[in-house]
């Protein structure tokens, strides 16, 4: 199938007093059309910045996109400018953070915001009001006329990521990027907002990239998953044949660091040691130091392996891409 | 059952603060925590858990006389300990710790390790003088898996699961019988929560320690508690062993929370 979203070798660095900090080093995936990607790592893996990078958000000056491609929609996207961007960013693809609350503007009604997110792509101003108010009745506000005129702080969490969710889809986006959209709320509220997402996605057709580093959620939701680790990705697979059969070292350690009932009793997995520094990673692989399978061949850097059934992992041991079944 | 009193005994506990507002001055309360009543034993784990503004936290602020409570009774191995004051207050205060979610917030970022570690064996006036507790403040770091030459570090030169252990480390340094932890793995990343669960298993079974586990993490509590507590809106809507609760919880909102953890389906 045609991919929408296809990222190839990107690699985003930042200028520090450290020198350059490779945080992203060469990652590929892609997001078929109505089709879910996560993206799963722990914190400094470099996953939001693969994210930022796709709409140009990059922090500049310190941060800059190295080199890599990413085609949307067939069109290479790293070939606009900055403001050419801003035809996309809102329209075609749209994008969910953590914290609704950075987010939205607190000085402006929530009607006012997302009628502002359809009028700067050419929506006229009374059109745009009555799908505004459509469009906060979808995502479950309880009193959507209320709300129009409300401010930000006026909602709780939950509402103000329902918000969020709102002005992400007013434009009928074909991709959403959402960025741990559930991290900072209550599990029952991330449970409705997650279940909210999903439903307005079949509705829609579209795709999405979810960035998170809750394995619960991507279990639950993606149909592909694309573990990071160190700047890089370790390990894609479809999510059912990942979370069944992990086979990169560190996925591995993921899973079994998590606790459990049937752990009870048992020291769980942890991971030794510390992630390298992203100014001066390893020339070899880069997961090697935590490794408890390290061998000789892990001073050189392993690629990323394809097998014939289309997992990728980036390890030396044979095993990893062995056929089991 | 024994006859011997639970290590810690909180009964009909009530939090309550003013609200704000209220036609002509009316004065009205809101209740933060509302006739709570449980029982920890010596050596076991109870889990408290509920969403935010369950009223959890407060109850953990209240054991730690971090916060007036309202009305109800502690008991602290059969002894009351609200109102406490000078020496017996100082004395309980040494048995009960605490380790917080934040290790970024929770540790004087102008202190060494040292200094922080060594604090509250200063303040209880523990070993004769700084050289000891220096060397007690080493031993506690080992224990907790950091090396001798954290000591003279800074709290910021740590990662989050470091700074952890170096808050664990504090609170065992005055040789604690009872933690609250509140949330203490929330902000750390699933390989490094491992290592600090691990850590807290390990020294509850080397010291015999007591734990009050305030959470919202029910994997968590599956793996670690003995007991659990279900809170909402300042009550405890459903209380018993974490077995018995989570394969059979009986009120719909334990239901419910249990119903909206992501189950990683392996």
């Amino acid at each position: 199938m045609e991919k929408l979203l296809q990222v190839d070798d990107l690699r985003t660095w930042f200028r520090t007093s450290r020198g350059i900090v490779k945080a992203v080093d060469g990652v590929s995936f892609d997001v078929a059309p109505g089709k879910t990607r996560a993206i799963v790592g722990e914190s400094g893996c470099g996953k939001s910045i693969t994210a930022l990078s796709i709409l140009q958000l990059v922090p500049e000056p310190a941060g800059y996109i190295e080199s890599g491609k990413i085609h949307f929609g067939g069109e290479d996207i790293l070939e606009r400018s900055w403001t050419d961007m801003r035809g996309l960013r809102g329209r075609e693809i749209a994008m969910i953070f953590q914290e609704p609350m950075t987010s939205l503007n607190p000085t402006r009604t929530i009607g006012w915001q997302l009628s502002e997110a359809m009028t700067v792509h050419g929506k006229d101003a009374p059109v745009a009001r009555t799908r505004a108010l459509e469009l906060l009745e979808r995502v479950g506000l309880r009193d959507p006329n209320a709300a129009l005129r409300q401010y930000p702080h006026e909602l709780s969490g939950g509402m103000r990521q329902r918000v969020m969710i709102a002005i992400a889809l007013a434009n009928r986006p074909k991709l959403l990027i959402a960025d741990e959209p559930t991290t900072a709320l209550d599990v029952t509220v991330q449970a409705q907002i997650m279940s909210l997402i999903k439903e307005l996605q079949d509705e829609l057709g579209m795709a999405m990239l979810l960035i998170t580093h809750d394995l619960g959620i991507v279990s639950e939701v993606a149909h592909d998953v694309s573990v990071m680790y160190a700047g890089q990705v370790v390990e894609a697979a479809p999510t059912r044949d990942l979370f069944h059969d992990p086979r990169h070292p560190y996925t591995q350690g993921l899973f079994a660091s998590l606790p459990a009932r049937n752990r009870r009793g048992q020291d769980l997995m942890t991971l030794d040691g510390i992630v390298p520094d992203a100014a001066n990673w390893p020339t070899g692989c880069r997961f090697a130091e935590r490794c408890v399978h390290k061998m000789d061949a892990c001073s050189t850097a392993p690629q990323l392996r394809v097998s014939a059934s289309g997992r990728q992992v980036r390890c030396h041991l044979p095993s990893a891409l062995e056929v089991t079944k | 059952m024994s006859t011997t009193p639970p290590m810690l005994d909180v009964r009909h506990l009530v939090k309550q603060f003013p609200k704000r507002g209220g036609m002509f001055g009316k004065r009205e309360v809101f209740t933060a925590v509302d006739d709570v009543s449980f029982q920890v034993n010596r050596g076991t784990t109870l889990a408290l858990v509920g969403e935010s503004g369950s009223g959890k936290s407060t109850v953990g602020m209240m054991l730690l006389g971090l916060l007036e409570t309202t009305s109800g009774d502690v008991l602290y191995e059969g002894r009351p300990v609200i109102g406490l004051r000078g020496p017996e207050r100082l004395a309980l205060r040494r048995k009960l710790q605490v380790v917080f979610q934040d290790p970024f917030a929770s540790l004087n970022a102008r202190m060494t390790v040292a200094e922080l570690v060594m604090e509250g064996m200063r303040v209880h006036k523990m070993y004769a003088n700084d050289a000891e507790r220096r060397a007690r403040a080493e031993v506690l770091l080992g224990q907790v898996g950091m090396p001798a030459h954290a000591l003279d570090r800074y709290p910021h030169e740590f990662s989050g699961g470091q700074r952890q252990r170096i808050a664990i480390a504090r609170a065992l340094s005055v040789e604690p019988e009872f933690l609250v932890l509140d949330e203490p793995t929330s902000a750390l990343d699933v390989s490094v929560q491992s290592q600090v669960l691990n850590l807290l298993r390990r020294l509850q079974r080397e010291r015999g320690l007591t734990y009050l586990f305030v959470t919202h993490n029910l994997a968590v509590v599956d793996y670690l508690a003995d007991e659990v507590c279900v809170m909402e809106k300042g009550k405890i809507i459903e209380r018993g062993m974490v077995e018995d609760v989570f394969d059979h919880p009986q009120h719909a909102t334990t239901q419910r929370l249990l119903a909206a953890v992501p189950k990683v389906e392996m």
